[in-house]
């Protein structure tokens, strides 16, 4: 009824994608930018841009972007398609058909109808439960990716067993609160601990260079009080922002009971998932100290499903959207990186940081804090960010007069509550996108909220509190 | 958002380099270089250790008489924990004019001073020759052999063969 306008609105929004992307390519190259750098940055905004305001999918935007990046002779083509060999993309795929298992296997809704019979009497409930079983586990998981890959499978089958589908307009939205507070939990547990992601040990390594010593109590006493404080706020906050529809279940703690006892004992299949499931989560907690890879355990654990028929090479053929995923995360990652290695990152981070001198400290502090965090949009990982930013910026903040401890930790746990701002900055929200329960545009826009909600957080409460305890 | 990065990349602190690189007058400049890339280690016994770095980033000059206002970085090199390190460098800037040099120096490692020396250029920078000399504020090694570095003392001078002009702005885009 409305396609024309709508096709001619969606028309608009693409051509203004390629004219941003011809109006910053053609631009005067900034002086001390190569025109690489710079033509890599005009593909990698539009394409950003034009998944933010609807124009394209992530998956159309991506590949559009790095054919025309290795067409031009922007990028080499080894290194545009070098994501496709990531490890860290390869578990987001891995993962993402283990947890076809957890739930196909009925295990996962077995375990889903334990976390009702307990928490279940309302939506928030559940993502309570979500949010203190991730802060519980983190800290003996090294990667909040495999950590996503633990806790997607049970937050699926939650939104299974609770009727909601992401098809369905009315009952999907339970399932994308619960999806998101998933994603939200990753970030805020990933600031909790120091061994909650890899990230955290670099920043700490950096941090090292500046003479600041954190060890995982001095870590855990500074972040107590400002991620804690989240934890306890966000799933109430993300419940305002993106209501589930449903949110008082007081009949469910029986009814699943009952269906729990319906259900009888472990089959054999969900013996076989529970064992591998169990192996890999131990592989994974375990991976440093036995130097593991831990996408090498996420292939042996699938490796075993499919060799048990457990999973079938039918499953796997109906996986269509673990491929588009892994598409587009494997070219963005490439891409990403490739605007650091052009160096893009670090001239612009220097540039930002240059044009601070001469604030008072406390403004620095915001300034600088909040510019970390947005530069987040362009970064697909947070140790990538880490690694290019995170030295610059405490450098320029200690020589405007900010207290090195403070800026120290207010960076290494923005590095990790910034990873919900865009869908694709942090492989672990990967998983839980590919579940297509929210849109592209309620993942952009939730995205940003609870970051800047964080941000307000970590900024109100956490400033005092480092002030306090990291002197 | 992108407006951040656009203002932040196309902002000009600290003045334009001189328009005109003059021939036989030596040019100090000043700078940071930002670096990331990958490392190859093999152990030579507890306390040895050989590697292939190679690295690339973004150099950005200060100065009233440097001569660009940065570069993209690149280098390669062979370092070792007990002889020190010997790579080669380019930097390239907007108009794709290219600044050669060899470094020299201590193990590419945190706190670790290297020396460059200019061997050559292409573009304006033809002829150039001179020194630098930095010391690595931090370099750190991640799990999968990537490194990232960062240098806040980058000291140094250099002298172009004949005089050369530059335009005012930054190169032709496209």
């Amino acid at each position: 009824m409305n396609a024309a306008p709508a096709n001619f609105r969606k028309l608009g929004k693409q051509a203004l994608s390629v004219v941003l992307v011809l109006g910053i390519w053609f631009s005067p190259i900034p002086a001390g930018l190569t025109s690489e750098a710079w033509h890599l940055f005009a593909v990698f905004a539009g394409a950003i841009f034009s998944v933010i305001v609807n124009a394209f999918p992530l998956l159309t935007a991506s590949v559009l972007a790095v054919g025309a990046v290795v067409l031009t002779g922007t990028v080499d083509p080894a290194k545009a398609f070098a994501g496709f060999a990531n490890s860290s993309v390869l578990l987001v795929v891995v993962a993402f058909l283990v947890a076809n298992a957890v739930v196909k296997s009925g295990l996962g809704r077995r375990i889903s109808l334990l976390v009702v019979s307990a928490f279940g009497r309302s939506t928030l409930g559940l993502a309570y439960s979500i949010f203190f079983t991730d802060a519980l586990i983190a800290p003996a998981f090294p990667s909040n990716t495999a950590r996503g890959g633990v806790l997607y499978p049970i937050i699926l089958s939650l939104a299974q067993n609770a009727g909601s589908r992401p098809e369905d307009a009315e009952t999907r939205r339970m399932g994308g609160y619960l999806m998101f507070c998933g994603m939200a939990s990753l970030s805020v547990s990933s600031a909790l601990w120091l061994t909650a992601t890899s990230a955290n040990p670099i920043g700490v390594s950096l941090a090292a260079q500046s003479g600041m010593k954190i060890t995982f109590g001095t870590w855990l006493l500074a972040s107590s009080v400002p991620a804690l404080a989240t934890i306890l706020l966000l799933p109430l906050i993300l419940s305002r922002l993106f209501p589930p529809g449903v949110n008082d279940t007081p009949d469910a703690p029986a009814v699943a009971r009952k269906e729990l006892h319906s259900m009888g004992p472990l089959t054999r299949d969900e013996w076989i998932v529970a064992v591998t499931f169990g192996v890999m989560v131990t592989g994974w907690v375990m991976a440093d100290s036995l130097r593991l890879s831990l996408t090498a355990v996420a292939f042996a654990g699938l490796g075993v499903l499919l060799a048990t028929n457990v999973l079938t090479l039918d499953d796997i053929n109906l996986q269509g959207s673990t491929l588009v995923t892994f598409l587009w995360l494997a070219v963005l990652f490439a891409l990403s990186g490739q605007l650091n290695e052009l160096g893009f990152m670090g001239y612009v981070g220097e540039r930002l940081t240059a044009l601070l001198g001469g604030l008072a400290w406390p403004v620095a502090y915001v300034v600088l804090l909040v510019l970390y965090v947005l530069m987040h949009y362009m970064f697909v990982s947070q140790a990538a960010q880490v690694l290019a930013l995170f030295g610059v910026f405490l450098d320029v903040a200690v020589r405007a007069g900010v207290p090195v401890s403070l800026m120290t930790f207010a960076l290494l746990f923005a590095s990790s509550y910034f990873s919900t701002i865009t869908p694709q900055a942090g492989s672990q929200n990967v998983i839980f996108v590919g579940s297509n329960y929210l849109t592209q545009g309620e993942l952009y826009w939730l995205g940003l909220l609870t970051t800047g909600f964080c941000l307000l957080v970590f900024l109100v409460l956490g400033t005092p509190w480092l002030l306090f305890v990291a002197r | 958002m992108f407006a951040i990065f656009l203002l932040a990349a196309c902002g000009e602190p600290g003045g334009r380099p001189p328009q005109t690189l003059p021939a036989g007058e030596w040019l100090t400049f000043e700078g940071t270089w930002t670096a990331a890339g990958t490392r190859r280690t093999l152990r030579l016994g507890p306390n040895d250790r050989a590697a292939i770095f190679d690295l690339t980033g973004s150099v950005l000059l200060t100065g009233a008489q440097r001569p660009a206002v940065g570069f993209r970085a690149e280098a390669i090199g062979f370092s070792e924990s007990r002889t020190g390190m010997q790579g080669r460098c380019v930097w390239t800037d907007e108009r794709g004019d290219m600044v050669y040099s060899e470094l020299k120096g201590q193990a590419v490692g945190s706190g670790n001073h290297i020396v460059g020396t200019f061997v050559g250029g292409t573009g304006r920078y033809a002829g150039v020759t001179g020194d630098f000399s930095f010391q690595w504020q931090y370099v750190v090694d991640t799990e999968d052999g990537a490194v990232s570095g960062r240098v806040v003392d980058l000291k140094g001078r250099a002298r172009f063969g004949q005089a050369t002009t530059t335009s005012p702005a930054g190169g032709a885009g496209g």
